[in-house]
Formats: structure tokens, C-alpha cells, sequence
């Protein structure tokens, strides 16, 4: 656990160094397309979602949208 | 022509605001040369402007677009510089959508009873099964969300959900040769050498053999030397069967937007049968670092209150655990009801951060606290007590560190505090060469029950082209089991040294003790593909599938749940996308066709098939929600008749159940009754004259029923006692598919003839839930999902207009192609005619009344007898007419001896058995087809309004409310309250 949260600092680190050399918003072409979106598909997503979270025990931190019991 | 850099150079924060009026002036004076700009101007990536300042340059844009060919330079220039906006990109657009899911899991291991062979006489393990026969756990759900802007910066955004399930799924788990299956070892008759097993009944007591570590055994006798070895048995899942369930929810958000920063709250409401969950949340999100930078913050709460009534089989041994606290005891039912709340709280912090032009990073963390009642109240633990100090008796001849143990099978009982904590990392890559993007992704989650999980995804969007995208994925995920997982547990206990047995209520229960799979270590390893396409006008189609098999053997590091607990199952899902701001700037530009709708005359929401699209190329989305209920009184014909007349001749030769001493008669009776159906309308004009529609379904049902005790008590008594029942079905309906061909068309008068078939795509096969491996019997016609035959509906509309008023008059049918379903029936045609009235009360507000007349026919055919009843009764026969398999005082097996003639008669005798049996499926007037149908009159009294202007013209919603006037059924019916009709329709 606690080498996952190093891992998690230094990526963040990276990133933020990384966020120095800033993008233009013209440059912000490719990002804009749609596959690029970070969750491309979010009614599918959501529906896996509620499926992992009714058969696993990590809820993902999904707990904040409600979803009822998945009691089966 | 502005060019990307002239356009974008200018364009820095400082100087965003007065650079945003100089580009609108300068877009003004374009105008005045006639044209502008395009859907481009509304995509959210349009240079640095916010939705606000977007939606500001698209209005100016938009006054008087003419000219394609400036319109698409003036595109071109604004598309170029896209802001990447982290808060899903589908959010920003005005959008209906519609998606259906089915979820199906695998048949979960058979269990191998341990049975002697007649003709080897060699004990071994034969196949045996048990839980194979049930179908597994199934879930179909369908979710409809809708998203609107209210003005530039508000937006509202709302989801409804609907779940239905049911199926067989694991209790709990047990020692395979433990008999907590049913059956089991000496609990099992058997005849040529097959078990015969009544069900698969979970047994509450059960005993095995353990050694130290837990570890069960199983004894097997050499029927020739009497010896005894014990060989390790392994742990298997018992499994109960979900009878039809449904779960609703419904949630909004409403959120504030800023240029770089937005606020959002929202809250919901999911509704099950035993649990009811409340929902509040809250979110933030700002931008930083010229967008390149965007933290989100959420907070959310929610409430959930439980009420499971618990398996009887369980109650009895829950006496000692601290959840007994939380069941009360209702002595009239002898139900025993968990009543229980928990709590949950989350907060998750988000980063997104843009790496490069073609990379975006993001990082998440979250917490979730739980408290209260944590645990599943249908999943079960076999607990095993053993003595360490007490040698079995010698005849059992126990090895040394093997003892005999005695279980109960007790409620779960998880800790009433859950932290956990979670962090994820997310990597969007585009890659130039092919145009596509990869995600992958990474979480990792600690609990302090013990739980590490760590989850791996990955996809590949892959545009093709033409508006089509695949995108393969692929996902692992690990987890570590809960400090308090075990599939069975063993404790010690004391034997009694008088009479060699063990008081199970006696022992010493561990604080926290569960055996569902979901606490167990494994791995899972999913994969599957979406399929993607948009059309041209802002409609979008989605399809996925998936497969994920959950395996002990994939857990991360090894030491996973033995593969008894492995299962698979697979997700299809399809979904509808209907963008409203992409439609919406098709009409504008097409020169603002919406204005028409208003000269359409208005047609009550309750009519089906009465509008057809104006000319070829149109299409139109809509939906359509109606709701029927039934309640309060019985009628017979049109007569309101009390329970005792119902009771004795609702149900023709039904028993009368758990009544001893009552005459035969109906002892089940519904009480209320609602049925809603989803309808979604797509509608496309091939030809001007033409009108093409396609129509899913979706349905769901619920009726609560009153056993009738005795001849005085009243429905409403039964429900205070706790007498009622519930039953509850939904899923896919009928789809319809339908042709609407103009035959008259002036702009007063239009006449229209509609075609159509509606096929059997709804399930008619529901039975009712019951323990045992047996399917139940099928639950009542009324509840089946559909018609279960290709039916036939024709109709014939006419509809007229003039200045404010409108009418019209339609007549209809079904007619079902085939004489009865695969079920065994057929459910009777039906013709129906309304007449309507309707006024303009202003421009977008319409009045209707309406009177309608509809006549069905009675159910033809029945349910056949249940096959699983016919067979149990022959085998009792082929029992009693057989001398079982024995072992002589030599331990020589003597084989069974049949006799013919005596199983001959039998089965002549008990042809009586089988039809009683048969008649007890029958409880209800609901089980019998001349209680269906009959003559209805209803005036329906109608609200529509339309959208006239703005983003979201061209919207129409539409409310009826029919209130029966005139109700003569066939047989004994329930009496109608009424019902309610809701339509949404979006044509472009």
C-alpha cells in the first residue's frame, strides 16, 4: 500500500513538472476530440460500474452516487 | 479568412474578455455579408470560452445563417483550438438518453453427491447437479437520462434507473459432503443407482468432519471390509434462488457553471422492495493554469434504511449474534423481519492535468466511511463446532486430529464501521498516426476489513471513420479476502458426553463472520468492445459487450478462493443518444422547421400510431411512459362483488390453501396492480407519404396480493396483519414495428393508416420464485412481459386542424397471429376507437379531452401443468414400486426390484394428485384466462406543451390521465383506478 502511494506522489510530481511547458490552446486540438474524453462511453460506464461494484468488494469510490443494495 | 493562428493568437487569459467582444464584432460585420458559422461555434472546445461566453458567439452567429460555404471557413477557423474539458465531454451538451442492459451470469459448479454405485458397488462421487438446474442470477436494466440548460449557466440533469432480477445465487458455502445442500450423504434415497433429491433447500444443520486447520473430510465405508477412510471434501456454494425483484432510482444535478469553475449538487432516491437508499451530494470544480489544469472535489451522503424478511431456516440460529437485535418476530406470519440503516459518506479529490498536446494525466483519491448495518441479509455462514477434548465414540473410528463437527447455518455478521480509502491514476494518450486514443488506468483500494484491491483497465477508441468507433478494452482486477471471510468456519465447542451431540446454539460465534464470494480473495479478468456510430444529425448509437470470469486462481500473488467459487458472466448493452444541441442547430440552420409543430393538431398522450413526419428525411425521438393501475373493488361483469363471492368462484377448483377447514377457493387475491410501460418511438420518413416507427419496449410490473384467511376479513385488515405478498416483474417488452402511410393530406384534414407488427420479444415464461430445484409455477398472465406471439396492429387516424381547435378519431386492433405462445396460451385481440377534442390555450399550451371505447378478448389456452410436479409425483410412483438398493448382513449389495404393474396403477392413481397439484398453482382469479378481458369506456383529459423557442424548441411533452368510466369485465377482475400517460417527443 504504501509503495502504491509513493508511486502515486511521484506520478503527481511528474505531472506537475511536466505542466510547466504549457500547452497552447491551439495545441489543444487532439485533446478535444471525443475519443480523447476521459470516460469516452460514460452511460456504459456507468452501468459496469454498478455491475463491478454488486459483485466486488472495492467500491471504487462510487458510493457518492447512490445505486441501492445489488442484494443478489 | 482568419486563419487558426490569427484566431487563437489573440487569445491569451488577460485579454480573453475584450478579445471575445472583438470577435463577436467582428463576426457581426461578417454576418452582415451574409452568413455565418456552424455547430462548430457550440462545441465545447471552441477556442478558451467558457460554455457561457460559447453559447453567447453561437447565439450571435446564429441569427441568420445562410451561406454553407463562409459558414464552413468561419468552422474551420473556430474548431481548430479545442480546450480540453475534463468534466465528460457528453455533459455539456443538451441530451436525452436511452440504454438497456442485460446482465446474465453463467451456471454456477454442480455438487457431487457421494453415492455407492449398484452395479461396481465402488462409492464414488457421481455429478449430481443441484444448482445447474436453476437459471442463474439475470438483470436487465434500462436507464433513461435527459440534460438540459436552463440558461448559459445552469444546467439540470436527471437519470432514471430500473433494475430487475432474478435467479439462483449463492447463499452461502458449506463442505460438499456436509448435506447443506438438501440431499447429501444418508439424507439421500437412491434408486438405480441415481439420487433422488426433493430440493436443494438449503439445511440448516449439517455436519462434517475437520481436522486442526478446518480442513473437511468426508467418511466412506468399504461395504465389504467395514472399514472407514476419510478423504477432504471440498467447500461448495449453496445456493437460493432471487425470486423477480425491481429496483427504481431516480437522481438530478442541478449545476452553476463559471467560465472557469462550476458547482454541482444533485440527490436521489433508489427504491427496492427490502431497501431503500437516499442520496445527497455535492461537487466543485475549478480550473487553473489556463485549463491546462482542472482539480474536482465531491462530497456525497447517503442513507439507506433495510427491511429483508430473513429465511426461516436462518432465524432459528441467529439467537446468539448480535444481529438478532435488529429482527422482529411477527407471530401472526411467523415472518421474520431484519430492520436495519446504514450510512455512507464519500469524498473523492480529482486532478486532471493536460501533459502535452496530445496527453492528458489524471490522479484521484477517495474515502468512503460506512456505518451501520453492513452486511447482506440473505447471505449465510455455516459455522462448525468441534470438541478437541472429546474423542469421538470409536465406532466412528476418527484418525487422530479428525473430529466430527456439528454446524448451524447462521446470518452473517460483518463489523459496523468500513473505511476505505482508494487512489487511481489515468493516462489518455492520442496517437497521431492512427487517430485513436488510449486510456489506461490504475486504482488501488485499502479497507480496514483487509481488503486490497487493485484494478488495471484499459481501452483503445478507434475511429473508423463514417461516424464509427470501436473500442476494445480490457480489465483485471485483484482483491485480497476480508479479515473475516471464510467459506466455512470452525469453532470449538463442548459435545455432550451423554448423549454425543453438540448444541450448535451453543457455540462460540466469532464477532464477525461472512462467506460471501464477494469478501473472498480473487481475481477477475474482463474484456469486451464498444461500437459506436453518430449519425449526421446529433444521433448517436452505442453498443458493448463484455465478459468477466472471477476466478480464485487469478488473484494477484496467488492464494486465492478455491475454484468451487469461480463464475463468469457476460453484459450486452445498447444505447440510444439523442444530442439536442447538435439537433437543434440542424433546425436553426435549416431555417427553423420546429414552427411547425405548433400547427400540428395535438393528440392526446394516451394515442398511439396518430402523427406521421412531414416530408421524406425527417425523424423524430420520443417516449412514452404509460402507467395503468388497478385496485379496490372486484367486479363481476359490472357488478362490484365482495371477497366471499370471489374467494368461492374466482378460482375454479383451486384448494384453498393454508386454510384448513375452508371450502376450495381462490387463496390468494390481488389487491392492486400497476404496469408501467417505457415505449421508445423512433420514427424516420423514407418518402413524404411514408413514416417509418420502431418501438422497444420496456416494461415493469408490480401486485401485491392478500391471502384470504377466511370469508369476513377485508384486503386492507390483510396488509395491517402482514398478509401480503408482492410480486414483481420487468425487462424487455414487445417491440413493435410499424408503417404509417399517409392517405389524405390537406393542411385541415390528414388521414393516415398505420401497419404494423409487434413481435414476441417480451418474456412470457416468469414464474414465481420457490425453494427447491424446481422451477416454480409461472407467475400470472397479466405480469408476463409480453404477448408471446407475432400480433397484428393495424389503425386508422384521422386528425384535423383549424385555428386554435383540433380533433381526430382513431380506430385500432390487435389481432395475435398465433394460437397460443410458447407458454401455452394466447392473449385475446383487442379493438379500440377514441374520439378527441383539442384547444390551443396559448402558444405552446394545449388542452385535450377524449373518449375511448376498447374491448379485449379473453385469454385463449392456459399454462401447461408443471413438468417438474408431473415428474416428482412418477418417481414417488417408480419408489413405492420399487424395492430400493440394500446391503445384506454381508455387506453385499442387493439392486434394486421394480415392479411394473404396481407403477402401472400408480401413475392411474395419481393423475388426481397431479391435477390438485397443478390446481394449487393456481391461487389467484389472476391464474385463469376467463378472468381477462372485457369492455372498457374511459375519458381521458389531456395537458401538451411545446417548446415554441430557444435551445430546446422543438420539444413536446404530453400529459393524459384516463379516468375509466365504464369497466364490464369477463369473469372476476380487479377494478381499474385509471391511467396516466406521459409522452416526450423531439422531431428534426
Amino acid at each position: 500500500m504504501i509503495s502504491s502511494i509513493n508511486t502515486a506522489k511521484i506520478l503527481f510530481v511528474a505531472a506537475l513538472i511536466s505542466a510547466c511547458a504549457p500547452v497552447q490552446p491551439w495545441e489543444r486540438g487532439n485533446l478535444a476530440k471525443p475519443q480523447m474524453a476521459l470516460d469516452p462511453y460514460p452511460l456504459q460506464s456507468a452501468l459496469r460500474a454498478h455491475n463491478y461494484g454488486s459483485r466486488e468488494a472495492a467500491a471504487g469510490g462510487n458510493a457518492a452516487q447512490g445505486g441501492g443494495c445489488g442484494c443478489y | 479568412m482568419p486563419r487558426k493562428g490569427v484566431v487563437v493568437g489573440v487569445i491569451s487569459r488577460k485579454a480573453k474578455k475584450p478579445y471575445l467582444r472583438h470577435l463577436i464584432k467582428s463576426f457581426d460585420r461578417l454576418r452582415t455579408n451574409g452568413n455565418l458559422l456552424s455547430s462548430v461555434a457550440l462545441s465545447p472546445f471552441v477556442v478558451s470560452l467558457s460554455n457561457h461566453e460559447r453559447t453567447q458567439l453561437a447565439n450571435r452567429l446564429l441569427k441568420k445563417p445562410e451561406c454553407a460555404s463562409l459558414q464552413a471557413l468561419t468552422a474551420a477557423a473556430l474548431i481548430l483550438p479545442g480546450l480540453f474539458q475534463p468534466t465528460a465531454k457528453a455533459a455539456e451538451d443538451d441530451s436525452v438518453d436511452f440504454q438497456y442492459n442485460h446482465y446474465q451470469e453463467g451456471k454456477r459448479d454442480g455438487i457431487n453427491l457421494f453415492l455407492t454405485n449398484k452395479d461396481t458397488s465402488i462409492a464414488s462421487k457421481y455429478a449430481y447437479a443441484i444448482p445447474k438446474k436453476r437459471n442463474p442470477i439475470e438483470v436487465d436494466s434500462l436507464h433513461g437520462s435527459a440534460r438540459v440548460s436552463l440558461t448559459d449557466r445552469v444546467k439540470f440533469a436527471f437519470n432514471y434507473i430500473e433494475d430487475t432480477w432474478s435467479g439462483a445465487t449463492p447463499f452461502g458455502s458449506a463442505p460438499e459432503q456436509s448435506g447443506a445442500n438438501g440431499g447429501g450423504r444418508g439424507g439421500t434415497t437412491f434408486l438405480d443407482g441415481k439420487p433422488i433429491i426433493s430440493g436443494a433447500t438449503p439445511i440448516a444443520r449439517s455436519n462434517t468432519y475437520l481436522d486442526g486447520q478446518g480442513n473437511s473430510f468426508y467418511k466412506v465405508t468399504d461395504p465389504i471390509t467395514g472399514q472407514s477412510s476419510f478423504l477432504k471434501d471440498r467447500a461448495v456454494h449453496v445456493l437460493g434462488y432471487a425470486s423477480p425483484e425491481t429496483r427504481k432510482q431516480g437522481d438530478f444535478k442541478l449545476s452553476y457553471e463559471w467560465d472557469e469553475a462550476a458547482l454541482n449538487m444533485g440527490g436521489g432516491i433508489s427504491i427496492e422492495r427490502d431497501y431503500e437508499s437516499r442520496f445527497v451530494n455535492l461537487g466543485g470544480r475549478m480550473d487553473f493554469n489556463q485549463k491546462q489544469t482542472t482539480v474536482n472535489l465531491g462530497l456525497s451522503y447517503t442513507n439507506s434504511a433495510i427491511s429483508a424478511v430473513i429465511d426461516p431456516s436462518a432465524f432459528h440460529w441467529t439467537s446468539k449474534i448480535e444481529e438478532n437485535k435488529l429482527i422482529t418476530h411477527n407471530p401472526i406470519t411467523s415472518l421474520n423481519t431484519l430492520n436495519s440503516n446504514r450510512e455512507d459518506w464519500a469524498a473523492h479529490l480529482d486532478l486532471t492535468q493536460v501533459i502535452n498536446p496530445n496527453t492528458v494525466m489524471g490522479l484521484g483519491m477517495g474515502y468512503t466511511r460506512s456505518t451501520g448495518y453492513l452486511a447482506n441479509p440473505y447471505k449465510f455462514a455455516w459455522i462448525y463446532g468441534v470438541d478437541p477434548n472429546l474423542p469421538d465414540p470409536i465406532f466412528e473410528g476418527l484418525p487422530t486430529g479428525i473430529f466430527k463437527a456439528h454446524s448451524g447455518m447462521f446470518l452473517e455478521q460483518r463489523p459496523d464501521v468500513r473505511n476505505q480509502w482508494n487512489w487511481s491514476a489515468r493516462w489518455t494518450q492520442y496517437l497521431e498516426p492512427l487517430n485513436a486514443a488510449v486510456h489506461v488506468g490504475y486504482s488501488f483500494a485499502h479497507d480496514d476489513w483487509g481488503i486490497n484491491a487493485h484494478t488495471f483497465e484499459g481501452d483503445w477508441v478507434q475511429p473508423l471513420g463514417a461516424g464509427w468507433t470501436v473500442t476494445p478494452r480490457i480489465r483485471y482486477y485483484s482483491q485480497e479476502a476480508a479479515d473475516f471471510y471464510q467459506p466455512i468456519f470452525k469453532v470449538n465447542a463442548t459435545i455432550d458426553h451423554l448423549t454425543g451431540t453438540l448444541d450448535v446454539r451453543q457455540l462460540n460465534i466469532p464477532d464477525n463472520f461472512s462467506s460471501d464470494q464477494r469478501l473472498s480473495g480473487y481475481g477477475a479478468l474482463s474484456g469486451g468492445v464498444t461500437v459506436a456510430k453518430e449519425f449526421a444529425k446529433g444521433i448517436g448509437l452505442e453498443a458493448g459487450f463484455e465478459y468477466y470470469t472471477h476466478q480464485g486462481s487469478l488473484k494477484l500473488g496467488g492464494g486465492g478462493e478455491q475454484a468451487f467459487a469461480d463464475f463468469d458472466y457476460w453484459v450486452a448493452n445498447a444505447a440510444l443518444k439523442v444530442n439536442l444541441s447538435a439537433l437543434g442547430q440542424g433546425g436553426a440552420s435549416g431555417g427553423g422547421g420546429h414552427g411547425n409543430h405548433n400547427d400540428h393538431p395535438n393528440i392526446p398522450a394516451g394515442i398511439l400510431f396518430a402523427h406521421t413526419l412531414d416530408k421524406a428525411g425527417d425523424m423524430m425521438v420520443g417516449y412514452r411512459h404509460n402507467r395503468a393501475m388497478q385496485g379496490g373493488d372486484y367486479l363481476h361483469g359490472t357488478q362490484h362483488v365482495g371477497e366471499p363471492q370471489v374467494v368461492a368462484q374466482g378460482c375454479p377448483g383451486s384448494p384453498r390453501q393454508g386454510s384448513v377447514g375452508q371450502p376450495d377457493g381462490c387463496s390468494l387475491l390481488p389487491g392492486e396492480m400497476a404496469m408501467t410501460m417505457h415505449m421508445l418511438e423512433l420514427m424516420v420518413a423514407p418518402t413524404d407519404w411514408l413514416t417509418l416507427m420502431l418501438m422497444p419496449q420496456f416494461m415493469d410490473m408490480a401486485m401485491e396480493m392478500d391471502m384470504t384467511m377466511d370469508n369476513t376479513s377485508q384486503p386492507s385488515a390483510h396488509a395491517a396483519l402482514g398478509h401480503r405478498r408482492e410480486h414483481e416483474t420487468g425487462g424487455i417488452g414487445d417491440t413493435g414495428m410499424y408503417a404509417l402511410v399517409k392517405l389524405f393530406d390537406t393542411p385541415q384534414h390528414h388521414i393516415h393508416a398505420s401497419l404494423g407488427f409487434s413481435a414476441p420479444t417480451g418474456d412470457v415464461g416468469i414464474r414465481r420464485a420457490e425453494g427447491g430445484n424446481y422451477s416454480g409455477p409461472f407467475i400470472d398472465y397479466g405480469m408476463q412481459l409480453g404477448s408471446g406471439t407475432w400480433d397484428f396492429k393495424p389503425s386508422l387516424t384521422y386528425t384535423g386542424k383549424a385555428n386554435d381547435w383540433s380533433w381526430g378519431a382513431q380506430v385500432g386492433g390487435i389481432k395475435r397471429l398465433e394460437g397460443s405462445n410458447q407458454s401455452g396460451y394466447a392473449l385475446g385481440d383487442l379493438f379500440e376507437t377514441s374520439v378527441w377534442g383539442g384547444y390551443d390555450l396559448t402558444r405552446w399550451l394545449s388542452a385535450t379531452i377524449r373518449a375511448s371505447y376498447t374491448w379485449q378478448g379473453v385469454i385463449k389456452g392456459r399454462y401447461p401443468r408443471r413438468k417438474a410436479i408431473d415428474a416428482s409425483i412418477e418417481l414417488q410412483c417408480k419408489i413405492q414400486s420399487t424395492d430400493p438398493d440394500s446391503y445384506d448382513e454381508f455387506g453385499v449389495l442387493r439392486p434394486s426390484v421394480f415392479h411394473p404393474d404396481a407403477y402401472k396403477q400408480c401413475l392411474i392413481d395419481s393423475e388426481s394428485a397431479k391435477q390438485l397439484a397443478d390446481a394449487a398453482d393456481r391461487p389467484s382469479p389472476s391464474d385463469f384466462p376467463a378472468n381477462y378481458g372485457g369492455h372498457y369506456g374511459d375519458i381521458g383529459f389531456g395537458l401538451s406543451a411545446t417548446v415554441p423557442t430557444g435551445a430546446l424548441a422543438g420539444n413536446k411533452l404530453s400529459f393524459e390521465w384516463l379516468q375509466p368510466v365504464y369497466t364490464d369485465v369477463n369473469g372476476y377482475q380487479l377494478d381499474r383506478d385509471g391511467a396516466l400517460s406521459f409522452t416526450w417527443s423531439y422531431g428534426f
